[in-house]
């Protein structure tokens, strides 16, 4: 049966099955934040991946696997894998060696440093590598190249999260609950979600809490898959979430459906919040958000009325203006009804990237050290500078947001490193980010496929696919597992870690970079990360492979860490209190207007992963999905006289793109939507608007105001 | 214990794993015998998957002429021999759920066989092994039959034939909505 901890998940009793000359590596997906297990076919003979075997035994999905887990390992033999680094030469990346990439790549950065500071040269990383790598380029940047500008994407995608927990709770765990808890929730409030096609993974456990007879609210412009089988589907207007919540929390006040006991005890800040919610009439909010109001009064209700509950929340909610304080007004749902600490009560953001919470946890946020601990705290930078064998002084300060550093290329940032990420695919104003790119003087990139970002480079370097390295990551549960992989490094590819490790021995800062292994990378990690908010320093390989994953905080090594957050209602503020915190509805940056009358929203599609980078290329996927398309509703369509299947131009303030109509009633009339996946002309982030969130500096890539054109000569129309 | 697909397509994403996950069965040699359709597009994002139904008795095989489609002994109703099979497409005509496939180049039929590599060694096909929302479930026949949770069809009129199947489809609960599940009413607001 394995660990206590795992016992209410949906592991199945069978093994895998191990075929003549092969052997099977026991990992998991590239791919989202569940980190769904999975084993990866070997044949003996080459080392060649030929294939994926379910893994029944681990508990998270119990060897289920979404359509991009399936397909992960077919990136392993991909014959557009980068092989050999690249350098730019005659304005065309050409093959070159390792040695004269090292060199060039040294040059630059001593030369740039040299002639504009240390801060002129930047890191733009991701938070779809292991725990070692994030925290390695944290480091690197900082006693490496001594620069304060490392940022990552995982700005544009769980920043909100992590400041509207901070703030409300005190500290960030993307889940507050082990998964299983979500099986006994009575009521279970999904907003901004659509978790049927970005977390498919979650469903087992949703449709288990339905089966014990729980209620589903959603909350979703769209009716998505998830909110098709929703017993309340707010339908929201996009951007009006904190309106509706405000709404949910006046006819909870109203009708007494709070726990009075628990807010006195537990919480401060309520009387602010009952006398601000107090105008949030189901009228008023009906006419916000454009859903009925008697909608929003049964919503209310059910989930006052629930004894166990969850409010749980993704993109759709974070990535506005305003998102912080929508994900702590989703969270005063849960405060002011007493849903936490318990098996079926709590809060959760589906973590996007595969390593989206380890990712935000150990230093590669420009305003953050290793263990979630704030790079401006002095004991902070003292205890981090201990641990690295540097002075204080030593360690930079806060630098740029991912955004805002790439608007400060070729200005304030000369030379660029980027690993792990699309920028130009999966920025807002991406013709503008283009722009920025090509004004530096040297830009080095780390990927295993020619990303679109990957293109403008003076240097390319290959690394490795994820089955070709080892590490930890850390899951939407804030559970730590390991990532195991095949000894190859086919071509001339090399482990990014290693490389890293290579720059900064040639910078002359190797000491500090010694380490043979992921594993010697986490046993630092371990120590920095010590009495930290994020502790790992209890976690060992061998404890993780032991416990199929350990639950941070872990700070002792008898310790076996923490599934479940709050069991004892201690907040993590100095009074032990959470803050219910109070906001007006401030709305969207960008409104609708008379030249641009329609709300645009984006998203992603089941077959793809962000950027689609990686998803794009493999044909099976990319089959079921080639293009990106335009999400418009039967009577906006005959508005303009569109017809299911035309194309149709779509431009907003910053940009246009042209996209395939796909006329569906499950979307709202006052809306579009776009899935995000692709890149330069059918990239819908030329449209997106770049405003960003004053606290967490995410992008509003949820809403901006668009106009709808027919484009008159289309091939269709002129054939009939 | 004799095992079948259940099929309960309230739950289906539309996700296509079990259409990826049916070509990593060895014994499919990458090609996939699993479809998934959408339901009322335009009206609602629901879809269904469909399985071969494992026929209790296969026209299939009935109508092959060189007998190339075998029943194991637990029921299951193979894909066509490759010694055998002569790509006639007679099977693909005699299916009332039209779920054969005649792969052109090689002239062979090839059909959902429920991943005998893998039900014969006690494991679930895989697309029931990788369905990440248990639409497609591998459970005992004479429960799910006899008792089922819900509302369930394995017994189809074809005009008059009444053909009962292996393969069970658990039906959506449309009167009551008890899982909200509509059939195209579009957004409500």
């Amino acid at each position: 049966m394995g660990h206590a901890q795992n016992k209410d998940y949906s592991q199945r009793d069978y093994d895998a099955i191990l075929r003549d000359g092969e052997e099977l590596i026991s990992t998991h997906c590239c791919f989202c934040g569940m980190q769904c297990g999975m084993n990866i076919r070997v044949r003996k003979e080459d080392q060649s991946v030929v294939g994926v075997e379910p893994r029944y035994d681990f508990p998270m999905n119990g060897g289920r696997l979404c359509p991009k887990g399936v397909a992960a390992y077919r990136q392993a033999e991909h014959q557009e894998r980068i092989l050999h680094p690249l350098i730019r030469k005659n304005g065309k990346l050409e093959q070159a060696t390792w040695d004269e990439a090292m060199d060039l790549i040294v040059s630059k950065i001593q030369e740039i440093q040299g002639k504009h500071g240390k801060d002129a040269f930047g890191i733009y990383s991701g938070s779809s590598m292991t725990n070692e790598k994030c925290y390695l380029m944290g480091k690197f940047a900082r006693i490496g190249l001594g620069t304060k500008n490392i940022d990552y994407n995982g700005r544009y995608c769980m920043s909100s999260a992590s400041v509207g927990f901070n703030q409300s709770l005190g500290i960030d765990r993307g889940g507050t609950n082990p998964w299983s808890d979500i099986k006994f929730a009575d009521v279970l409030l999904i907003a901004g979600s659509n978790t049927a096609e970005c977390h498919p993974l979650s469903m087992p456990y949703i449709w288990g809490a339905r089966d014990r007879g729980a209620k589903l609210i959603v909350v979703d412009p769209r009716q998505t898959k998830t909110a098709l089988v929703a017993d309340v589907h707010l339908n929201i207007r996009p951007g009006t979430d904190v309106a509706l919540v405000n709404g949910l929390l006046h006819v909870m006040i109203k009708e007494d459906l709070i726990d009075q006991d628990f807010i006195t005890n537990h919480t401060t800040g309520y009387e602010e919040l009952k006398e601000l919610v107090q105008s949030y009439n189901p009228a008023y909010v009906s006419e916000i958000t454009g859903t009925a109001a008697d909608k929003i009064i049964t919503a209310a209700r059910i989930f006052g009325q629930a004894k166990n509950g969850f409010a749980m929340f993704a993109r759709g909610v974070e990535q506005h203006a305003t998102g912080t304080d929508a994900v702590s007004n989703y969270v005063n749902l849960c405060l002011v009804t007493g849903k936490f600490g318990r098996k079926g009560s709590g809060v959760a953001t589906f973590t996007g990237q595969g390593n989206g919470q380890g990712g935000r946890e150990h230093g590669q946020k420009t305003d953050q050290l290793p263990g979630f601990r704030k790079i401006t705290d002095p004991k902070a930078r003292e205890y981090i500078a201990g641990v690295w064998g540097v002075d204080e002084s030593e360690i930079p300060g806060p630098g740029l947001s991912a955004f805002e550093m790439l608007q400060s290329l070729g200005k304030e940032i000369k030379g660029l490193l980027l690993v792990c990420s699309n920028p130009i695919v999966s920025s807002p104003t991406v013709g503008d980010v283009g722009e920025y790119l090509k004004s530096l003087d040297f830009f080095v990139c780390m990927d295993f496929f020619l990303s679109e970002s990957a293109e403008l480079a003076d240097v390319v370097l290959p690394s490795t696919v994820w089955i070709e390295d080892n590490g930890t990551m850390t899951n939407v549960e804030g559970r730590v597992l390991r990532v195991k992989g095949v000894d190859r490094t086919p071509g001339e590819s090399k482990r990014d870690w290693k490389v890293i490790c290579d720059i900064a021995e040639r910078l002359g800062r190797g000491q500090y970079f010694q380490f043979d292994s992921p594993e010697d990378i986490f046993n630092e990690l371990r120590l920095a990360s010590k009495g930290g908010i994020a502790d790992y320093y209890g976690i060992t390989y061998e404890k993780l492979d032991k416990m199929q994953g350990v639950f941070w905080p872990c700070p002792t090594e008898e310790s076996e860490g923490k599934p479940r957050l709050f069991e004892d209602l201690k907040f993590n503020f100095p009074d032990g209190k959470a803050r219910i915190l109070a906001f007006e509805y401030k709305g969207p940056n960008e409104r609708t207007s008379k030249d641009f009358p329609i709300i645009l929203t984006t998203g992603r599609v089941v077959f793809h992963y962000l950027s689609g980078n990686q998803t794009r290329r493999i044909d099976t996927l990319r089959n079921f999905c080639p293009d990106p398309y335009v999400e418009i509703h039967p009577k906006l369509a005959e508005k303009y006289n569109i017809s299911n299947g035309e194309t149709v131009k779509v431009s907003s303030p910053r940009g246009s793109i042209e996209l395939v109509a796909k006329i569906t009633k499950i979307t709202r009339e006052d809306m579009v939507f776009v899935p995000y996946h692709w890149g330069k002309s059918l990239a819908i982030n030329h449209l997106t608007n770049p405003a960003l969130e004053p606290k967490s500096k995410i992008p509003e890539f949820k809403v901006c105001a668009v106009k709808l054109e027919k484009i008159a000569s289309s091939a269709g129309e002129m054939h009939g | 214990m004799d095992k079948v697909l259940y099929i309960d397509y309230e739950r289906c994403i539309g996700c296509r794993a079990c259409v990826i996950g049916c070509e990593e069965c060895s014994g499919h040699d990458h090609l996939s015998r699993m479809f998934v359709d959408e339901l009322n597009p335009g009206e609602t994002v629901a879809t269904s998957p469909t399985p071969c139904m494992h026929c209790v008795t296969p026209a299939c095989a009935e109508s092959c002429p060189v007998q190339a489609i075998s029943i194991a002994a637990d029921g299951t109703v193979l894909s066509a021999s490759m010694e055998k099979c002569i790509g006639c497409k007679n099977c693909t005509y005699a299916c009332p759920f039209g779920i054969p496939k005649v792969d052109d180049v090689k002239k062979v039929m090839y059909k959902c066989d429920m991943c005998y590599d893998r039900t014969s060694k006690g494991r679930p096909p895989m697309c029931a092994s990788v369905c990440p929302t248990d639409t497609i479930r591998f459970v005992d026949q004479d429960d799910i039959k006899n008792d089922p949770p819900k509302p369930v069809q394995f017994k189809w009129d074809f005009g008059g034939t009444i053909i009962e199947t292996r393969t069970v489809i658990g039906l959506p609960d449309t009167e009551e909505h008890r899982f909200g599940y509509r059939e195209g009413d579009g957004v409500q607001s």
